[in-house]
This record gives C-alpha cells, structure tokens and sequence, in this order.
C-alpha cells in the first residue's frame, strides 16, 4: 500500500512540476513583454505610476504566506491535524491579505488615471501582475477545498495533496520576487 | 440570407447554406446508422474513457474526420486557382481569404497534431511496457480539450465568421481595427482551449516515458518513437505556453482596448516574433514523431536493428534545441539587420546536419536488409526521397539573401507541403497501417493500402513540384488569382489536378477503413514479425495489457526473445503500480463548458462568461472531491479496519 501512493504521487510529483515548467515559459513571455514595452514608457512613466508602500506591504503578505504553507506541511508530515488546520488558515488569511491590497493598489491606479488602456507599459503591467494575481486567487480557492478535505480523506493523500498545492503556492510566490525584482524595483528604487 | 442571433446579424453564403444542409443530413443519418446498428453503447464507452488506446482513436477519428473538412477547402483553393481570373462559386477575395486561413490551421493544429498524438496514445505506453498513462484521467481532459478547440474552429465557418488573418495571424490584420468580425476570435479561443489539451498531453507523455517504463529499459534500449514522443513533449512545454501568452495578448488587443501590437506605439513585429517563437518549434514538433515512427517501421520491415542508434537519438535531441534557435528565418524581410539575418541562416542550415544523419541512417538500416513493401513500409520508402526534397527547399530559403526572392511566394508553399505532407501525413498514414492491429485487432488491407500509397504520393508530387517553378516565376501565397500574363497558369493548371489526384488517394484510404470492418481480416498479436514490445500483448491492446511486466534486456525486446527465447520474454520480478482508469463524464463535460465559455466570449455575453467562469471553476471542485486516488486511498483504508 504504501509503495501504491508512492509510485502515483511520484508520477503526480513529477507532472505537475512540469505544468510548472510550462507557467514559467507564460511568465517569462509576459516578462518580455513587459521589459519590452517599458522602455519607452510616457505619460505615464512606471516612476510615476508605482508606490513603494503597497508593494511592501503586499510582499510581506505574499512571501510570508510561502513560510506558513511550509509549516503546513510540516504539520501534514507528522500528521498533525490541528496544526495543519492551523497554518493552512494562516497562509490562506495572508492570502486574501494580499489580495487586498493588490486590489486596493489597482484602484487607486484606476482613479488616478492609470488604466489598462492608457499606455502599453501599463497594459503590459496589468496582464503580468493581473495574471499573477488570478494565480493567488486560484490558489486560495485551492486551500479552501483542502480545508474541507482536510477531516474527511486519509491523511496520506491528504499530505500528497496538500504537498502539490505548496508546489503551486511557493511557484507563485517565485514569480512574486521575479515582479518585485524586475518589475517594481528598477523605478522605485 | 440574414439570421440573427445574440443581437448580431448573420449574413449567409449560399455555400455555407449547403454546408449547413450537408451538416443536418448527416446528422440525421449518422443518428440513424448508429440507432440501426445499436452502437450506443460504444459510443458511450468512448466517451467516457480514460484508457490510452481509446483516446488514441478518438484523436485518429477526429483527425480524419477534419482531414477531410480542410482536404475540400484545398480542392476549393485548387479549383479557384486552377484558371487565370477565375471566378469559382463564391471563392474569391474575402472568401478565399478564409479559406486558406482554416485550412492552414486545421491541417497544423488539427490534422497533424492529433494524427500524432492518437498514435503516440495508441503505440508509446505499449511500446515501453506501461499499463496505460500515467494520467488516464488527465490524457481524457487533454482530448477533450483538443476537441472542444477544434469544433471552435470548425464551427466558425457555419456561424458565416471564419477566421481570416492566415494560420500565422499577423498583426496588425489580426486586430480588431481591420479584421472585427468573429472570424479570429474563433481562432484566438480554438487554438488557446486546444493548445492546453495539447501542454497536458505532454506533460502526460512524458511522465509516462520517464516513470513508467518496464524494468530494464533504460532510456537508451527504448525505440525511437517513444523517444521522439519524449523529445517531441518537451518542445511542446516549452513552445507551447509562448503561444498560449500569444494569443492571451492579442485577446487583450481584440477584446479590451489595448494595442500591443498596433498603433502608434504597438509593435506588430512582436507577434511575429512571438508566433514564430512557437511556431518554428511548432513544425518540429510535427516532424519529429513522424521520424520516430518512421525509425520503428524501416527497422522492423528491414529485420534489422536500426542503424546507429545512439546517433539518432543525439540527433533528435539537437534538432530539438536548434529548433528554438532559428525563428528568424520566418523574419528574413522583415529587415532586423544583416548580422541577425546571417545568424539565423547559419543555425537554420545547421539543422540540416542531423537531419541529414537521420536519413542516412534510414538508408543504412534499408541496407543488405531483408526488406518487405507491406504498406506502412511503402510510406516510409516514399517517404524519404519526397522529405529530402523538402529539406533541399528549406536550406535554399535559409540563405537569407535568396529568401528575399522567396519569401511569400509559392516556393515556401511547396517546401513547407514536401516537409509536412511528405513527413509528417505519410508517417501518420505509416503509423495508422502499421499499428492498426494494436487499435483493432484487424489489418487494413493491403491491396486497397498500395492503392492508396501510390495514388497519394504521385498526386503529392503533381500538386506541389509545379508550386516551386510557379513561385520562382513571382507568384505570391495567398492570392486568390492571377493573369494569363503571369506566366503560371500551367503549373496551377497541373497543381490542381494533382489535387485531385490526393483526394481519390484520401478517399481509397477512407474505404479501406470501412471495407476492412466489413470483411475483418483478424490481426495476430503480431502481425508484422515486430521487434518492439507492443508485438508482445494481444491485439486490441487490452485494458491492461501487461499480464507480468515483461524484463528488458536489449533493444528490441521481443525480436531478442523470439531469437534466443522461444518467443518469451523475460518476467520482471518487480513492477511498479499501474494508473488507475476510470470512466468518467467528467472530461467531456469540461471539453463542452469550455466551448460554451468560449463561444459567450467571442460574442460577447457577460453574463454568460461569468456563469460558465464559475461552473468551470466549479468543475475543479468537483474533480477534487471525486477524484479516484482519493477514492482508492479511502478504499484501502476501510479494507485496513476491517
Ligand atoms: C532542413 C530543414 C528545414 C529548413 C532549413 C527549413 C527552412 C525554412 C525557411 C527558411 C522557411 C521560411 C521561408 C519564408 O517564409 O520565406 C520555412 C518555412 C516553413 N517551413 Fe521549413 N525548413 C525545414 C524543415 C521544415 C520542416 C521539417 C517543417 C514541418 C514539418 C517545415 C515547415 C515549414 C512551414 C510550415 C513553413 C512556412 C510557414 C509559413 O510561412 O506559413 N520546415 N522553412
Ligand atoms: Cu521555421
């Protein structure tokens, strides 16, 4: 039997790592776009356009959620129900913290002028960080059903399960630095 | 005639009249054919498969089937080409314009990719001793995909909205500026729900090949079709999601506001970049499979181990990273400069060094061989010379200076028709010949298959040599007609004809298919002295068709066994856990949400997107609380307490 969930999670392992592969190769595309388009960003610069507050709050929300999750599965290692319960809340809270904040951040772009359309820096900054976002959002929507599986399915597929989501989460959090890195930080700093 | 519909105006072509007619009676008819034959049950059972080689043949059928949608545009293109200023029913400007828009992309996306992808399904988990996929589920989700994207495209046509920008999709044409209709929305949607079936697919193979080969065979004793499958998965991961971010920004262009690629600012040269980023990976990823098929096919029907195995593989391998290396050559007059044109030439034309070992490998395997013309060897031997030529076409365009002269004419047409039809349809005609017994325990015929086999070939080469001397003579691709003083009306005259030709090839092939269920001529497990283990398992492969996992322990396996064991081939000791088969509604049911997302998007119902949005978020809900390693797990455990 346990050879049985070793052999298939091993095939799901390895598989969704390459779904993985295939979303970085998205990402990177739209990465292109972005530094492409950037260049010659007017009316508005990105210099105008971004504030360094809200992207630290929202990193701080994002990149901590990738420790809590890792507990989480600590937890889901030792079979420790409550604490998974525990960490999962907390990572799925930062989550929505996070989520709170980046769409606080595209509304006051919003009324400040800075739409989709306005230029193609900015369009090509709203797909990227949109798209990212989108990948938050699902992964919340993800947590919660882990949340209502959590009581009601062995726990050794529950850990497997519980394992590839914080595959997906730490990706998402990855690509995460990359915005930071490559997308804020040049005209803030 | 004027319909509406969803508060648009429908106008109606006497031709997509017909075809709506056409679409109705066969309808009918195939709902009573099926209703007479009780075949209901089967029909069911393929719908809600996950086994590999059903899925297989769901890709084969839905591959024929669309050959023959894309075939008759090409005989229309062909009959409206056949003449200087002709004026052939209503194929002309526009029209024509969508013609050979559809065709392109259903030949590329629709014919070649699933005629691939059903064999490998059929034939790669076989030829590596698997019990199925590694994600039967998934490998279900994938076809579906595919499918849901492919009745897109197909059903554009008969909502009068064909897509009209060319299977390449250049901006600015293909913004909504000059192209607003539907027509590319269809393709936009088409291609991006299809091309996530086709990134699935891949990811299954190669989970698949990586983990679930039997005990011994290491990665350098596999055939080579599973290691062009292999090689063939990762460009796909790799070319792939490039398109998917393609198309999800020129939807933005399309359907909200932005303009990447026009404008003032916009840059259509990115498209082009982006498109082609995939898309010379893309014809690769259609080439490869066919060569590893090929490969299998020359050395089982020369009784010969294939010649320099090793340097197959390695050959494969480099075609496969050059492949992303030489996008430009689709770019030479776009004017990026010498220094990147002279670049992008001199890796184009490095490709064809390996290429030009695997052929000769072909040859050497062909060597002092004991050789037998059954028919998937006859499309191989046909194979060759008719590739070379394409290859021949293909270093000639890659000298950037000449290109200027060739590019968009109907030069290219002719390489790109020797490399893809010479390649890859004659390998997937090899490939369904070769493995049909695997499918259905039955042999097509051979005499109905030579026909074919030479009927399909001399019409190839009618068709498309005359194509080089009429765009060496200046025709342009993609015009809907010429003048008497153009100085190529002979060799569309003959072109045309050779059409024909290839269509009474293509329909021999069809007949053969039927005639052959008439009167079954019953397959042995073996039918053509294999060397490869799918030779080894009854024919129809079973659902499980390893009763003990055979040990590998050379190339070859089961020619080794039949030299040296009587036939039987070693038993492995150990062997890892199967994938677990179900048969679900579940995959179809998503492959019809996502048309139905799809179609509320093109036409712009909000309240439509965002109901079926939610239901196929909802499907990822339900797939996560009935999923069936879950259901075994709980299984398992109940059977633990008691
Ligand atoms: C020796 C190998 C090959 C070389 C050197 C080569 C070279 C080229 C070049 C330079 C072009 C661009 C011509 C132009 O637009 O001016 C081209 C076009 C094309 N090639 Fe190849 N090719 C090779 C093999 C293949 C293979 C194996 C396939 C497909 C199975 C293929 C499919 C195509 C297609 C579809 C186009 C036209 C795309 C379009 O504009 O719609 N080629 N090739
Ligand atoms: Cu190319």
């Amino acid at each position: 039997m346990t050879t049985y969930n070793q052999d298939l999670q091993g095939d799901k392992k390895l598989g969704f790592v390459l779904y993985l592969v295939g979303e970085l190769v998205m990402f990177a595309t739209l990465f292109a776009t972005f530094f492409i388009f950037v260049q010659d960003a007017i009316d508005p610069t990105p210099t105008e356009v971004f504030e360094a507050r809200t992207v630290i709050i929202s990193s701080v929300f994002l990149l901590s959620s990738s420790g809590t999750i890792h507990f989480a599965e600590k937890a889901a290692e030792i079979q420790n129900r409550k604490g998974i319960a525990i960490w999962l809340a907390a990572t799925v809270l930062l989550g929505l913290a996070f989520m709170g904040v980046e769409i606080h951040e595209f509304r006051t772009y919003y009324h400040e002028g800075f739409t989709l359309t306005q230029n193609i820096f900015l369009s090509s900054f709203y797909i990227l960080v949109g798209l990212h976002a989108a990948h938050v959002l699902f992964g919340i929507g993800w947590m919660l059903l882990l949340a209502i599986q959590l009581n009601s399915i062995p726990s050794s597929i529950y850990g497997d399960k519980q394992k590839i989501f914080s595959y997906y989460w730490h990706f998402v959090d990855v690509i995460w630095i990359f915005i930071i890195v490559f997308v804020y930080a040049p005209y803030l700093i | 005639m004027i319909a509406d519909l969803f508060g648009r105006k429908f106008y109606m072509a006497s031709d997509t009249i017909g075809a709506w007619v056409m679409l109705t009676l066969t309808a009918i008819l195939g709902i009573i054919l099926i209703t007479r034959a009780k075949k209901w049950p089967i029909i069911r059972e393929y719908a809600t498969t996950t086994h590999h080689r059903k899925i297989g043949v769901l890709y084969l059928l839905s591959a024929t089937l669309f050959f023959m949608r894309a075939g008759i545009e090409a005989l229309i293109i062909r009959i409206q080409l056949a003449f200087p200023d002709n004026n052939f029913w209503v194929f002309q400007g526009e029209k024509f314009n969508e013609a050979f828009t559809t065709h392109g992309t259903i030949m590329i996306f629709f014919v070649a990719m699933p005629l691939l992808i059903g064999l490998m399904n059929v034939a790669v988990p076989l030829q590596i001793g698997a019990q199925d996929m590694a994600f039967p589920y998934l490998n279900a989700v994938s076809f579906w995909l595919f499918l849901a994207g492919a009745l897109l495209v197909n059903m554009s046509f008969f909502m009068t909205a064909s897509p009209n920008a060319g299977w390449t999709l250049y901006a600015p044409l293909s913004t909504d500026t000059y192209t607003p209709s539907a027509g590319n929305d269809y393709y936009i949607f088409g291609i991006q729900v299809s091309g996530i079936g086709t990134i699935l697919a891949a990811i299954n193979m190669i989970v698949t090949i990586v983990r679930h080969r039997a005990p011994g065979m290491t990665l350098m004793k596999m055939p080579l079709f599973p290691w062009s499958t292999l090689i063939t998965s990762f460009l796909i991961l790799i070319a792939f999601p490039v398109l998917t971010i393609a198309l999800y920004i020129l939807m933005f262009d399309r359907f909200f506001g932005t303009s990447f690629f026009s404008g003032p600012e916009g840059d259509p040269i990115y498209w082009q970049h982006l498109f082609w980023i995939f898309g010379h990976p893309e014809v690769y990823i259609i080439i490869l499979p066919a060569f590893g098929i090929f490969s299998d096919i020359i050395s089982t029907f020369s009784k010969k181990r294939v010649f320099g195995y090793g340097s197959m593989v390695v050959a494969l391998a480099i075609i496969g990273l050059l492949g992303f290396m030489v996008w430009v050559h689709h770019m030479f007059t776009v004017g990026l400069g010498a220094l990147v044109n002279t670049f992008f030439a001199v890796t184009t034309m490095l490709i064809a060094v390996p290429t030009g070992i695997k052929i000769f490998n072909w040859l050497f395997t062909m060597r002092k061989g004991v050789i037998r013309f059954s028919t998937p060897m006859l499309f191989a031997a046909g194979f060759i010379p008719t590739f070379v030529m394409g290859g021949v076409t293909g270093v000639m365009l890659s000298a950037a200076a000449a290109d200027l002269q060739y590019h968009d004419t109907y030069f290219v047409v002719a390489h790109f028709h020797y490399v893809i039809i010479g390649g890859t349809v004659l390998g997937a005609f090899a490939g369904i010949y070769y493995w049909f017994p695997k499918m259905f325990g039955i042999t097509l015929n051979e005499t109905l298959g030579k026909l074919h086999f030479w009927l399909f070939l001399i019409g190839f080469h009618i068709t498309f040599f005359p194509q080089h001397f009429a765009g060496l003579n200046g025709m342009p691709r993609r015009v809907y007609t010429y003048t008497a003083e153009d100085n190529v009306f002979v060799f569309n005259f003959v072109s045309t004809l050779g059409a024909f030709l290839m269509g009474i090839g293509t329909a021999v092939f069809v007949w053969n298919i039927y005639k052959s269920f008439k009167k079954p001529q019953k397959a042995g497990d073996d039918p053509w002295n294999g060397r490869t283990l799918e030779w080894s398992v009854p024919s129809p492969a079973p659902e499980h068709p390893f009763e003990n996992t055979p040990q590998v322990v050379s190339h070859d396996p089961v020619w080794e066994a039949k030299l040296h064991r009587d036939g039987e081939l070693p038993k492995a000791s150990e062997s890892r856990t199967a994938p677990i088969d179900v048969v679900s509604w579940q995959p179809v049911m998503l492959g019809s949400l996502m048309l139905f997302f799809s179609l509320a998007f093109i036409y712009h119902v909000t309240w439509l997107q965002v109901t079926l949005g939610i239901a196929v978020l909802g499907f990822f809900v339900v797939r996560a609380l009935t999923d069936e390693h879950t259901k075994k797990a709980k299984e398992d455990q109940a059977h633990d307490n008691v």
